[in-house]
């Protein structure tokens, strides 16, 4: 590899205070194979412009910080590779179906709420005192979850989902694949309060299976799929109303 | 829809559960139906039935018109064109929806589905006369 390569990034600008619209700015960076999109964008901060801001923290996909669009792809930067791109230019942008805040930047509170909406957490009639011990669960009841519960809130999938973006009662394919995850969690017994919420409305009927948010999913949780099974769940609950009119929980 | 206080937003949806879920296990039902049967009718009806010899394709052709006039296979055959349509209906819903006329979701169910039901009614009345 010859040192001196170069690749251009060109990078979407938008600082609200000044600047009247967005805009593309052009950075040559030192191509490195080893590098991702992420170690582009801090070289440039650190060496280049001071005033690039962006989202980061672990560069090991774990935190979800890094999502943005990459060449018009929703994708943590921390694993996009320079050398996939080489020697053509890449284009970043914030995540889509997102108000910008300042140039990486994106407004994360609709996406906070929304997770909240779900009621992400496990929910008991009965509490056992510690004294009886944990709550046993066995590796067949897990697996019934586990997959939904490896989201890293990284909100790829909202950008790359086309009801995300302009149906606002949508809770959307993370907040919904987690509230399906404690739905099928074993020790859990609060699925009747948290499908109030999840069939209320275009909640979750706002889904139209396009199934992107499974493809871009960097941790494999397929969302998609949770959605159809809460949506078969809802149907049952629906079909069962009229057998057993208001059966909740017990 | 940002919080600036503490509980969720509620992104402004009517609470209760919606009546979706009914309208989607038809749909999911008539996806079944019409992935699993419609192909098969067609290739059936469209092009094995008539295939060959026009004198054997005409015999046969008799021959499922009449396994058709049995009233357990008209029942059948019903139910997977119900379905179907309904299925349909619903995709034409739901595409008008994404193309703009999402407030109109409520309005959308008579044409779509009231649609689904005349072409059942109409199935039903051909079904009658075989």
């Amino acid at each position: 590899m010859d040192a001196k390569d170069t690749m251009t990034l060109e990078i979407f600008r938008y600082h609200p205070e000044t600047d009247s619209e967005p805009r593309f700015q052009p950075y040559e960076v030192p191509y490195n194979e080893d590098w991702v999109v992420l170690d582009a964008i801090n070289w440039i901060k650190d060496h280049v412009d001071g005033s690039l801001t962006h989202r980061w923290s672990c560069r090991m996909g774990v935190c979800g910080s890094c999502g943005m669009m990459v060449n018009g792809e929703p994708k943590l930067t921390c694993a996009a590779f320079l050398k996939d791109y080489y020697p053509f230019g890449i284009k970043v942008e914030p995540l889509v179906n997102f108000a910008v805040e300042r140039d990486l930047v994106v407004d994360m509170d609709g996406f906070m709420d929304k997770l909240q909406e779900v009621k992400p957490y496990i929910i008991r009639d009965d509490v056992n005192d510690t004294s009886e011990g944990e709550y046993r669960q066995s590796p067949a009841q897990l697996a019934q979850y586990k997959q939904y519960s490896m989201c890293i809130n990284c909100m790829l999938c909202y950008a790359a989902c086309p009801v995300a973006g302009h149906e606002d009662e949508f809770l959307g394919p993370a907040a919904l694949a987690l509230g399906h995850r404690y739905n099928k969690d074993s020790r859990d017994q609060g699925q009747a309060e948290r499908l109030d919420v999840m069939l209320a409305g275009e909640a979750i009927w706002g889904c139209t299976f396009v199934g992107e948010c499974t493809v871009v999913c960097p941790k494999h949780v397929d969302p998609a799929g949770a959605i159809q099974q809460a949506k078969a769940m809802a149907a049952q609950e629906f079909f069962k109303g009229f057998v057993m009119p208001k059966g909740t929980g017990a | 829809m940002s919080a600036d206080g503490r509980g969720p937003a509620t992104g402004g949806r009517a609470a209760g559960r919606s009546d979706e879920a009914l309208w989607w296990a038809l749909f999911s039902a008539g996806g079944v139906m019409a992935a699993l049967f419609v192909p098969a009718f067609v290739i059936v009806t469209g092009f094995l039935l008539p295939a060959g010899d026009p004198a054997v394709a005409a015999e046969r052709t008799a021959q499922f018109a009449a396994a058709v006039g049995w009233w357990p296979v008209k029942l059948a055959l019903l139910g997977v064109l119900a379905l179907s349509l309904v299925h349909c209906g619903h995709r034409i819903r739901h595409t008008m929806m994404d193309l703009g006329m999402r407030r109109y979701s409520g309005l959308l169910k008579v044409p779509c589905y009231g649609g689904a039901l005349a072409g059942t009614i109409w199935a039903a009345m051909l079904l009658w006369v075989i």
